[in-house]
């Protein structure tokens, strides 16, 4: 993508009267990180870059915004907030508009048609990071590794992002303006974790994810990255009564995983992004993933894609099939 | 007893003979690694970077049960401290960290369950020849081969291990395994020193903190907390991962008719941290938490124990899911100074 045409994009979109400011990716402060940017003004434009190490999923701040009470004899600001999506991104805000979670005249939606995201982790393994912020740009299929002047070239298949094997919506799926040509989309590869979890017996399914979520330290980092875990009022939070304890113990942990992978079920767009930021190295992913893989083939329901239809949770249909009702 | 070498081949008798004392050590799980408690028999291996997760939990364990009792029931039950430990291999950042924070635990009054641990734990200690890229020990009082906090003090000098005994603690356990131990002789001592001072070569980020203990509370208003904190997402990530952070809640727990009294780790950059009854928030953003954090570490600790709360083990920047880096926002610090 042309950098300059993204960032004069940016520039004239930042500074609309009507928009409050533009969130886009920066270049991070070291190694491999890639970080959110929060633009006010033209000049701030410069520094928005679009990488294969743009891995964030922007759309998590449409709803993370905090509000103070508004000050007597003041108007709250009601202004637009600009957002730079991926394909993935982009069925987030879809699924966002759908639940009504976000209006759609409270956004304005810059589309990045996007060729793939690296997995930072499998890059550092074959290139360690090092203190100086490395450059990476698409490469005709490849990627091209920039750092200390040198350049190195990295093959796709070696350090292409989960997310991206499986991906089948590199375009944005709505968007307002958007910025350089569609991709076309590439062969999908097969989902290795979800295969996995399918092939293990109840038993052993069990003691797997007894494993993994023994580890959970429960810094809700994977909630909180989540553009699609926006309750005002979350059930981990309520004290009153309490839900789940704050005891980090099996149990407990059990309860919290469980709850937010039912509260996704039908609602993930498979961003990947609580696996990405889970400090614990849970897979997270190949819960989501598989529980998206449920209700798509058995109600053949996609979330994030149709801006117009019924939340899946919400919504009922006569030939539902109910074959696991007892 | 003065610094002993212990061959590397006898490193699984060294730790056969604390057989009957709880091990704790750093164990791989999948590519990452964490403390856990070593199996009967086992040696671990300690040839790794630094745990994610730090050994804090050793001595102020994520959830520590005070009490137990039965709902109608009129007897309650405290568990009994009296498992000795012996944490090994811990980095020395990771134990001054111990230090830092005991200052608090042992301020006002003992706290019980910390300072009964303590006592009950050796901290054995591998000095750092390979330190990680966002660490910066140095800037903040430590060094690679620091010894506060620690009970003992291992180098790894290739074929053997150089042993010094930081404490009465760390002599008595030499004593217990010195059939093991060689003298150590004047090369073993200038190769300590030429490993330590590589390592700390190797640490290429440094902060500033002159001047920032007494000039951070000027810094209240400044707009540098709306634009360090504008991303951040409010997890519990640079918090619960840090050595230092010390901050708890207490709760009662029920399941079933069984009850009981936990003290947990809790975050000051969760939303309900400061959250009152009354639903006024003293700290009602990211921008006050995220303040409230910094300042916490590099001025208000100073002010009360002089010392900062920040031992550089760079684990905060590592794993913030959105690039909130330390470092860098110390250099706004000070650029805002």
């Amino acid at each position: 993508m042309d950098l300059e045409q993204l960032r004069k994009t940016a520039a004239e979109v930042a500074s609309r009267e009507d928009v409050k400011y533009l969130v886009g990716w920066k270049p991070g402060t070291y190694g491999y990180r890639v970080a959110p940017a929060f633009i006010e003004n033209a000049d701030g434009a410069a520094e928005l870059i679009f990488s294969p190490l743009c891995t964030a999923n922007l759309a998590t701040y449409l709803t993370l915004v905090e509000e103070l009470p508004v000050p007597r004899g003041q108007e709250p600001d009601d202004r637009k907030i600009a957002l730079m999506v991926k394909g993935c991104d982009s069925r987030a805000v879809t699924q966002l508009l759908v639940e009504k979670g976000i209006e759609r005249d409270e956004v304005v939606i810059i589309g990045c048609p996007c060729p793939g995201m690296i997995d930072d982790c499998l890059l550092a393994e074959k290139y360690p990071e090092t203190e100086e912020p490395a450059e990476v740009k698409w490469d005709g299929e490849d990627f091209l590794l920039i750092r200390g002047g040198e350049e190195t070239k990295v093959a796709r298949d070696e350090v292409l992002a989960e997310k991206c094997r499986l991906c089948r919506y590199p375009n944005p799926v709505v968007s307002d303006i958007t910025l350089g040509e569609e991709v076309e989309t590439w062969e999908l590869g097969e989902d290795q974790g979800v295969k996995e979890i399918e092939g293990k017996g109840v038993d052993e399914r069990a003691e797997y994810w007894a494993e993994q979520f023994d580890k959970c330290v429960r810094c809700y980092s994977c909630r909180n990255v989540c553009p699609l875990c926006y309750c005002q009022d979350c059930i981990l939070d309520r004290l009153n009564p309490t839900w789940v304890n704050r005891s980090v113990n099996f149990s407990e942990n059990t309860a919290f995983n469980i709850a937010r992978a039912f509260h996704l079920a039908g609602r993930c767009i498979e961003c990947g992004e609580c696996e990405r930021v889970c400090p614990a190295n849970i897979p997270l992913g190949k819960l989501n993933r598989k529980l998206a893989r449920e209700v798509r083939d058995k109600y053949g329901f996609e979330p994030g894609v149709d801006p117009d239809a019924e939340p899946f949770q919400a919504s009922f249909k006569p030939d539902d099939p109910e074959d696991f009702i007892l | 007893m003065s610094a002993m070498l212990l061959n590397k081949e006898k490193w699984p008798e060294f730790v056969g003979k604390l057989a009957g004392k709880k091990i704790v050590a750093p164990q791989a799980d999948g590519d990452a690694m964490h403390f856990a408690p070593v199996a009967e028999g086992e040696a671990p291996a300690l040839d790794y970077n630094n745990t994610r997760v730090p050994p804090k939990g050793a001595l102020f364990p994520q959830t520590e049960t005070m009490l137990k009792f039965q709902a109608g029931g009129e007897q309650v039950e405290e568990p009994v401290l009296d498992q000795e430990t012996v944490v090994l291999g811990l980095r020395p950042c990771d134990a001054r960290a111990m230090a830092i924070v005991e200052k608090l635990f042992k301020w006002d009054i003992d706290d019980p369950y910390y300072v009964r641990r303590r006592e009950l734990t050796t901290l054995v200690g591998l000095a750092c020849t390979e330190p990680g890229m966002n660490c910066f020990c140095p800037s903040v009082g430590g060094g690679p081969a620091s010894t506060e906090g620690l009970d003992l003090l291992m180098v790894d000098l290739g074929e053997n291990y150089l042993l010094e005994a930081v404490t009465e603690k760390g002599e008595t356990l030499l004593t217990e395994i010195k059939e093991l131990l060689e003298e150590a002789d004047d090369d073993a001592g200038k190769e300590k020193d030429k490993l330590v001072a590589e390592a700390e070569q190797k640490i290429k980020r440094k902060v500033d903190t002159e001047g920032v203990p007494e000039g951070l509370p000027g810094l209240w208003e400044d707009p540098l907390w709306q634009k360090v904190s504008a991303s951040c997402l409010g997890c519990g990530t640079c918090t619960y991962l840090c050595p230092t952070c010390h901050c708890f809640d207490i709760q009662d727990e029920t399941e079933g008719f069984a009850a009981r009294r936990c003290r947990m780790w809790d975050s000051c950059m969760f939303e309900e941290y400061t959250l009152h009854t009354s639903g006024h928030n003293p700290r009602p953003t990211r921008k006050e938490r995220t303040r409230n954090r910094i300042n916490h570490k590099y001025s208000y600790y100073v002010d009360k124990f002089d010392v900062i709360a920040c031992v550089g083990c760079g684990r905060c920047t590592n794993l913030c899911p959105v690039n909130i880096d330390i470092i860098e926002t110390l250099r706004q610090v000070n650029e805002a100074l």
